[in-house]
């Protein structure tokens, strides 16, 4: 529907604004700036941009393996014999994947649960991708070694990590969770008393 | 509220949302004030001072500076963090049960210190109490009578008669208990066993939830009375309670 509140403006341009406007974090001057470069892109631009949206919406499927947004299944990481085919790393979200991709520090393989268990806004087990994460770790002649559980910090990404470990306890798989303490170029007077415990628990001797 | 443009607030957190790309919207109670929505400018970064304040169950004094739209947290201090309620599925499930009931009984800047009272010492209650399952029905039955709702359970809501013993039904939309003679034909009248009747009774004579004896309750009869003050919650909500349903699946995980 066409919104009624953008006076003296051509309907396509109404139209723009109201789509636009309904994207996460994109508020109605957002939106209106936005809308006022894309009319001014040169047609190539515009029609690429059209065409990416069409493309990653229509060709986009979820990797039957990791869960992960891919072009085929199974995705890249999945297919790749030089990963570490013994470990696996749960995060929640497709960004969280790509920031520790970024680290080059971790080869394992992943699972992407796209979402996180929360009771205040009615999301369980089965609105997320864990069905799929124990099956794929209960299977006869899994590999699995080592299970990283990479859920934010978070009330809901702790439930979620504690979930997990307790559903998966009693199939040999080591359950690890990742480290959690003081951020590169934080201070301590500003942390707060969890993370400053945490981190004391956490400490480690200096070589 | 004085008009100052700064003022603080011992709250209680209820839950929080992203907004734009570094800020928080936090929902906290706070006892002088009632539920409030605050805005967290860049407290998603992992360098902010508020990162780690602001997470659900947390009990914080804030600095907050009033705000033409929105007023906005400054500064925030953990006065205590309720580990016990964070460690673990089942523990977080119940301190998130009491964050939305407070949140859903609880309307913006209409301030009720005993209700944060409550709050407050029910989640300190969850990490340390034997019997959590009755900390929690406690704390049902409470915040139904702080909040206005609470329902009749020594006489007839219809007549005004004494209930006797084993003689008594409940009607959530008529206020409680009824005799048997009464019963009115457009709210739905359930049975209630006289040890649930019991039970709801000291539930709501017990003076603090610390206060709560050692009592083991048979399953069915916890059962009961949890039901009994479900419908009773969800009638007045209008809706149902979505971490309820946490709460079964948790007890099977």
């Amino acid at each position: 529907m066409v919104s009624e509140y953008n006076p003296g403006t051509a309907r396509s341009l109404s139209r723009l604004i109201d789509e636009l406007n309904r994207l996460p974090g994109i508020g109605p001057k957002s939106a209106q700036r936005i809308a006022d470069h894309v009319i001014r892109l040169p047609g190539e631009d515009a029609r690429s941009l059209a065409d990416a949206i069409l493309e990653a919406r229509d060709s986009l499927v979820f990797c039957e393996q990791c869960r992960n947004l891919t072009d085929a299944s199974p995705c890249e990481i999945c297919s790749n014999p030089q990963r570490n085919q013994e470990q696996i790393c749960v995060v929640e979200e497709r960004r969280d994947l790509v920031a520790l991709e970024r680290t080059h520090a971790y080869r394992g393989l992943y699972h992407v649960l796209h979402g996180v268990l929360s009771p205040l806004n009615g999301v369980g087990p089965e609105d997320i991708h864990l069905p799929q994460l124990f099956e794929r770790l209960r299977e006869t002649g899994s590999p699995f070694q080592e299970l990283i559980v990479a859920t934010n910090p978070t009330l809901e990404g702790d439930a979620t990590a504690d979930f997990i470990s307790r559903r998966l306890g009693g199939t040999g798989i080591h359950i690890t969770r990742l480290a959690r303490g003081l951020p590169v170029g934080g201070s301590l007077e500003f942390a707060d008393e969890t993370t400053l415990s945490r981190a004391l628990a956490g400490r480690s001797a200096l070589e | 509220m004085t008009s100052t443009r700064t003022y603080r607030a011992l709250g209680l957190t209820l839950r929080r949302s992203p907004m734009r790309e570094a800020d928080l919207l936090s929902v906290m109670y706070t006892r002088e004030y009632g539920k409030l929505e605050l805005l967290a400018r860049g407290a998603q970064r992992l360098t902010s001072k508020l990162m780690g304040h602001l997470e659900p169950l947390t009990l914080v004094r804030v600095s907050v500076a009033r705000g033409r739209s929105m007023d906005q947290v400054t500064e925030a201090e953990v006065v205590d963090a309720f580990p016990a309620v964070k460690s673990g599925y089942e523990n977080s499930a119940r301190g998130l049960y009491v964050a939305e009931l407070v949140d859903g009984f609880s309307a913006l800047s209409a301030a009720n210190a005993e209700l944060f009272d409550l709050a407050v010492q029910t989640l300190a209650a969850l990490g340390t109490a034997g019997n959590t399952d009755l900390a929690l029905r406690y704390f049902d039955l409470q915040l139904l009578r702080l909040s206005g709702f609470l329902p009749e359970l020594y006489v007839c809501v219809e007549c005004g008669e004494e209930l006797e013993p084993d003689r008594h039904r409940f009607a959530v939309g008529a206020g409680g208990t009824l005799c048997p003679d009464c019963g009115p034909t457009d709210v739905v009248v359930r049975p209630l066993s006289l040890s649930a009747l019991k039970l709801l009774r000291l539930l709501h004579r017990t003076e603090s939830v610390g206060a709560l004896p050692e009592l083991s309750v048979p399953p069915p009869l916890e059962r009961e009375v949890r039901d009994t003050l479900a419908a009773t919650l969800q009638y007045w909500l209008d809706r149902r309670i979505r971490s309820q349903e946490f709460l079964e699946t948790a007890k099977f995980v």
